[in-house]
């Protein structure tokens, strides 16, 4: 059971996967890039993606086997830093000329993104968008780089850029439902090892890292 | 015999390996794929920035492969080898030195990430060095008793560069400017991290082609057979050009000669 598997997980799961799995080879990307290689014929043991809905998609097309919920996440604002547009709420990023960064439609995060404005009817912030990233991480970057006034990200990916961004929360009622769902890929050749690892994510052990690392219990 | 077999098969799985992944394009491409906003405004923003970015390129390179080619200096072949550098730079690493240089955390705190220009500043980069490159060697090969002939006849440096050194060197800087123009219109790495990508604004047609990808297979075949149309008409002309070139420089070795 020693097989070495082949993860394609959403980018959110960047730091935490491989201290869950450290032999594994991971490839970390936007989950709709990642089904979009599945689809493709790509070789891969598990995939793990920031929401249910593409690894359901992927099951109804007889691609993997069927998804596991295994843990959740909320939305954060973040700002540089010094934040240069002077945003201290969601609500300042109606201000004209912010520099707003999200994640593209179909990137996870991106729809997550566009619920969150809707559900606080900030639908006309889109238009202050200056980028639609390719996954959270970018959006990441550019605003811990400091070239973005602010982006929409996951809770735990703020968290590894600590000191390099400011954080405002959105209040509970506005945040979308963010599952993670992982499947064992059909045409994996090491069938039993990648569902012990699915197996495992749901496990006592993965679910305490998953929680030091700031994901929510999958309920 | 065995031998010659051997070199046939080889070339022949050279040949297919290089031609499938073109052929595959169009071969799984649909109609309707180029329809859509996403298509046309990638387009647009690709001829918008491509040619802005090689206006820059022939305005700036064209006298910088001039000096550098009429003129010995200590440290030139340093000089020569910065301007070749972005050619061999990873587009990532380009990307990076650009956010590191003109981004508003950057040395020289300017506004350009996330606006066209920016786009046209990343192309100009990873592109520019490839015209000067070739414009130096075109330079270079003027025939001299030709410029002296042109001074001794009484025509000033200006008119004798117009004149007599650019016709002479044009299929050569023709050949370089086709090569960076190719290479502009398909920047991805330095474009995505320096520019971002926003439809209609900094989403040039390989961006497109990137985010299609996941989003409609199809548009991004069909986007791909478009850079594949546009790159290959380039490469046809930049074969042209390259013969006019020599044909260039045969007239003027007879004539010297």
């Amino acid at each position: 059971m020693n097989a070495i598997l082949t993860v394609l997980a959403a980018a959110s799961l960047t730091n935490v996967f491989p201290q869950i799995a450290p032999k594994n080879h991971y490839s970390f990307g936007g989950s709709n890039m990642l089904a979009a290689q599945i689809q493709q014929g790509a070789p891969a043991d598990v995939f793990a993606s920031a929401n249910t809905n593409l690894p359901e998609q992927l099951h109804e097309q007889g691609l993997v086997e069927k998804p596991v919920v295994f843990t959740r996440n909320e939305l954060i604002l973040i700002v540089p830093k010094a934040n240069p547009a002077g945003i201290h709420s969601v609500f300042d990023l109606r201000k004209a000329g912010v520099k707003l960064v999200v994640g593209a439609v179909g990137v996870p995060v991106g729809d997550y993104t566009r619920v969150v404005l809707h559900n606080l009817g900030l639908d006309d912030v889109l238009s202050n968008v200056v980028s639609n990233e390719t996954d959270v991480r970018e959006v990441l970057a550019k605003v811990a780089l400091g070239e973005a006034d602010a982006g929409f990200v996951y809770v735990t990916d703020a968290r590894t850029v600590r000191g390099r961004v400011a954080t405002i929360g959105i209040r509970w009622s506005a945040q979308p439902i963010v599952q993670y769902a992982a499947a064992v890929v059909k045409s994996s050749r090491h069938l039993a090892a990648a569902r012990a690892f699915v197996h495992a994510l749901v496990g006592p052990v993965a679910q305490r890292k998953l929680r030091a690392a700031g994901f929510l219990a999958r309920r | 015999m065995i031998r010659k077999g051997i070199v046939w098969i080889a070339a022949l799985a050279a040949l297919a390996f290089i031609a499938l992944p073109i052929v595959a394009i169009f071969a799984r491409l649909s109609f309707g794929g180029l329809s859509g906003s996403v298509v046309s405004d990638a387009l647009v923003v690709s001829l918008k920035t491509t040619f802005a970015a090689q206006a820059l390129v022939l305005a700036l390179g064209t006298p910088t492969a001039y000096v550098l080619a009429t003129h010995r200096f200590p440290g030139r072949s340093l000089v020569v080898t910065l301007v070749e550098l972005p050619i061999v730079l990873p587009p990532a690493v380009a990307g990076i030195g650009l956010l590191a240089a003109f981004g508003r955390a950057g040395l020289l705190h300017t506004g350009l990430p996330f606006t066209q220009a920016a786009v046209v500043v990343a192309v100009a980069f990873v592109s520019g060095p490839l015209y000067v490159r070739q414009a130096i060697a075109a330079f270079e090969s003027v025939d001299e008793t030709m410029v002296a002939a042109s001074r001794t006849l009484g025509a000033g440096p200006v008119k004798t560069f117009f004149r007599v050194v650019l016709p002479l060197a044009r299929g050569g800087l023709g050949a370089g400017e086709a090569i960076a123009f190719a290479r502009g219109l398909g920047e991805f790495g330095a474009t995505i991290m320096f520019a971002g990508s926003l439809q209609g604004v900094t989403q040039t047609l390989p961006l497109a082609v990137y985010q299609e990808f996941d989003v409609n297979f199809h548009t991004a075949l069909a986007l791909g057979a478009l850079l594949v149309a546009v790159s290959a008409a380039l490469l046809v002309t930049l074969k042209w050009l390259a013969s006019s070139s020599t044909s260039t420089f045969r007239f003027a070795a007879s004539s010297s000669g």
